[in-house]
């Protein structure tokens, strides 16, 4: 079934392409033809915690994701909450993450591909790990687990980096697939030039009005490190950067009449929801940088590419204290002249929403109201529709109040509204 | 420090190296989930977040705690790094240090945590303002050996035969032994010992094998033995995990050995066997099954990621056993421990049928 569905999606998105040449299609498109190697049962397959440093598996012929792309795909297309029904059926509780569970009642399912080994990452979350393991076990299949450690001193980057070399020893032992040096290097130039496009994109991004709507960026910071170490991150980047700088050339903003500046913390809602819509329609509100939109990574050096990645999967923004995760907001916060936060507070996930009230407290000191809400991403079952709507009118109101009249910079130039 | 008063480090997970701090000269004193300090922690941490780190929270915000002179938590689980904010945002002044704990015990991962625990002495050391020579901790790794040895062969009379004043008293024991200086719950336990030859009524419980994650109040385990359970033996990261013994083979580097000890005792969920995906339900079928317990009980905190997403492993390769286990889920108060008594005796009814 998830096969044909990867199949359907992606012969109908080849076609919509021909009409529609949108960045976003051109991202979705190759979401789905991942989606179908996953499922092709000729190829190589890795699945994975969040961290995982896909570069690598692609320089070394494995098709990969993390086990929660699985519930997001399955959240967009709606059909997510049957296979939580099913976890939950087998004991998997419901206070825990609902990507986790989605995509374990999938494997109970049977609707799964096989993977030939599984790698846990124990940032962002120990859920995910949890996850992982469980399903390593459901497979049968070979587990290897990175600890990815809370600080950047030296000592645990080089920890890291090894792990990763033990990690390319671990691949070749259960697929036989080596990692060739030249391979790699070429991998990690990819990354690097994907990395340089992706700055100018959200660079453009943050123009005032902003290029960037609706569901544009939505998820593509958590997505492409996917890609990562190939072609196609760059491609779709490149996609993103011609698209908005057209629409700033052509003075056109994603939201027209842009009046409020949003940032979405954690991830997305990805089931089917009214809420970004009437942001846009009824408060011209444009969320624009979801926290995980962002480059906060060093170029790799492709002569010592170990110690590079692991200095990069080190310095994602919801691994270790909750010190980094709240500068990196507080950065985004400025470079996007932000008006307010949205904070999913996404039920089941300790990592993310055991921080709610600390984040708020740090944006107070920069003025920035944050408005909580508590839903799951991926579980519509429980989604408050009217209530949402209520609380975020409300929020919308009192950042309408307080936001002040404030420069406009179209090509670059500064005007005020 | 003044000599005669006690210097605490606070702690909360069996991870710590207990040996470290009191070879820095201080008193390990761990922060248990208990007391009736008022629910406070939700003004910081989310209300998703486990009780056990949230009822430490509370008590860190009520002053319920001994003047302590450093906190020391480990990066066990997302709930504790979140602890680990919210205490430098409830106690900006209190000094803190957060270990990096590794997910698996394979020898980088010893390598790695031998690192970490050379880190926290040089802290520690800082703290006190006094060096920690290599001697001391080799000295305090050996007397909480000692401490280990006399808290298995009460393990061992409680598993074998049952001891005076039953699980309550062991946890009581547990506790005593994680919050007061090294030689007081040496002398407490060492008198224990010497009771241990005094007759015991014979108790006509349910025998049962209780897992979890923290169950530190005594009066928990009252509750199961008016219940009509008799704990045969345990696996609880506030009871037996808290103590075993390090292996020490005076060749090697004093803090590899020590890091290789701590990562490969009885492991709490939380730390993976990667050749082994899921191996907790073995373990605690092999564990019911050596001390012939008739159930199983789960006990786990809410929220609890590691524990909860394992348990339904567990109750499979119990089921498959023949097995019946009944999981209890709590916020570490007695409140709502209470709330289960009708469970629990309604599965002790079942396993006495
Ligand atoms: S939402 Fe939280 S718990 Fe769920 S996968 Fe993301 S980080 Fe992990
Ligand atoms: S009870 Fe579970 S979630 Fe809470 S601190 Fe312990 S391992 Fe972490």
């Amino acid at each position: 079934m998830m096969k044909q569905f990867f199949d359907d999606m992606t012969a109908k998105m080849e076609a919509g392409l021909l009409e529609k040449n949108t960045a976003r299609q051109k991202f979705n498109l190759e979401v789905t033809r991942l989606g179908q190697r996953l499922y092709s049962g000729n190829q190589r397959l890795a699945l994975c915690g969040v961290c995982a440093p896909f570069d690598l598996l692609n320089a070394m012929g494995i098709n990969s994701c993390f086990v929660e792309f699985w519930g997001g795909v399955l959240a967009t297309a709606g059909i997510a909450n049957e296979f939580m029904e099913e976890a939950e059926h087998v004991g998997f509780q419901a206070e825990s993450c609902g990507w986790h569970r989605a995509v374990l009642g999938a494997a109970i399912k049977g609707m799964m591909p096989t993977p030939d080994i599984m790698i846990a990452t124990s940032s962002p979350c120990t859920g995910g790990v949890a996850a992982v393991e469980n399903l390593a076990q459901k497979f049968g299949c070979p587990l290897f687990v990175l600890t990815i450690p809370p600080d950047d001193s030296e000592r645990s980057v080089r920890y890291l980096a090894d792990q990763f070399r033990s990690m390319v020893d671990f691949i070749t032992t259960h697929t036989g697939e080596t990692l060739d040096g030249g391979k790699l290097k070429d991998a990690m130039n990819k990354t690097n030039q994907a990395r340089e496009i992706a700055l100018e994109v959200y660079s453009l991004a943050q123009s005032i009005p902003s290029p960037v709507k609706g569901r544009d960026l939505v998820s593509v910071g958590l997505t492409m490190p996917l890609f990562l170490g190939t072609e196609t991150a760059i491609e779709i980047a490149q996609a993103y950067k011609n698209e908005f700088t057209a629409r700033i050339e052509r003075g056109i903003s994603g939201v027209p009449g842009e009046r409020l500046r949003l940032i979405w913390l954690q991830e997305a809602i990805l089931f089917k929801n009214p809420l970004i819509k009437m942001l846009e329609k009824d408060y011209q509100a444009t969320v624009v940088v979801e926290e995980l939109n962002d480059i906060y990574w060093e170029p790799i050096d492709p002569g010592d590419p170990f110690m590079g990645l692991a200095r990069r999967t080190i310095a994602f923004p919801f691994n270790g204290a909750v010190e980094r995760r709240i500068k990196h907001i507080k950065k985004l916060v400025q470079a996007y002249r932000i008006d307010g936060a949205i904070n999913p507070c996404h039920w089941g996930c300790r990592q993310g929403t055991g921080s709610r009230g600390l984040i708020a407290e740090a944006l107070k000191d920069l003025n920035i109201p944050v408005i909580n809400l508590e839903v799951d991403c991926a579980d519509s079952r429980n989604f408050a529709e009217g209530q949402l709507r209520t609380r975020l009118e409300a929020f919308m109101e009192v950042l309408g109040s307080i936001s002040s009249e404030r420069p406009v910079e179209i090509g670059g130039q500064a005007c005020t509204i | 420090m003044v000599s005669d008063k006690v210097s605490y480090i606070g702690f909360t997970c069996s991870y710590t190296p207990l040996a470290l701090i009191e070879a820095a000269g201080y008193t390990p004193y761990r922060i248990l989930p208990v007391g009736d300090s008022p629910d406070q922690a939700g003004q910081i941490l989310h209300d998703n977040l486990c009780p056990h780190v949230k009822r430490v929270l509370d008590r860190a915000l009520s002053n319920d705690l001994p003047e302590l002179d450093g906190v020391v938590l480990l990066n066990s689980c997302d709930a504790m790094r979140r602890l680990a904010d919210a205490w430098k945002k409830a106690r900006p002044a209190d000094r803190i240090i957060l270990i990096g704990l590794p997910m698996t015990t394979d020898d980088s991962a010893v390598a790695y945590f031998e690192r970490e625990l050379s880190r926290l002495v040089d802290t520690l050391g800082q703290w006190s303002g006094r060096a920690v020579s290599i001697e001391t901790v080799r000295a305090s790794i050996k007397k909480y050996n000692q401490l280990a040895v006399l808290f298995e062969s009460v393990r061992n009379r409680f598993v074998g035969r049952g001891i005076i004043g039953g699980a309550v008293r062991l946890q009581g024991l547990y506790n005593m032994a994680v919050t007061r200086p090294f030689s007081e719950a040496y002398q407490t336990i060492k008198g224990f010992i010497d009771d241990l030859n005094s007759p015991i009524a014979e108790d006509t419980g349910i025998p049962i094998f209780l897992f979890g994650n923290v169950l530190p109040d005594p009066e928990a385990f009252g509750l199961f033995e008016s219940c009509g359970v008799r704990i045969v033996d345990e696996d609880l990261c506030t009871g037996s995990r808290s103590f075993a013994q390090i292996e020490m083979d005076g060749e090697r580097k004093i803090f590899s050995q020590l890091a290789r000890g701590l990562l490969r005792r009885p492991r709490c969920a939380r730390t993976l066997i990667p050749m082994t995906p899921g191996a907790i339900a073995g373990e605690v079928l092999s564990r019911a099954t050596a001390c012939r317990a008739r159930g199983v009980i789960a006990c786990t905190a809410k929220f609890c990621d590691p524990y909860i997403a394992r348990i339904p492993g567990v109750r499979e390769a119990l089921r498959k056993a023949g097995l019946p286990m009944l999981h209890i889920e709590g916020d570490c108060t007695m409140r709502s421990f209470g709330q289960h008594r009708t469970r629990i005796e309604a599965f002790t009814e079942m396993l006495r049928r």
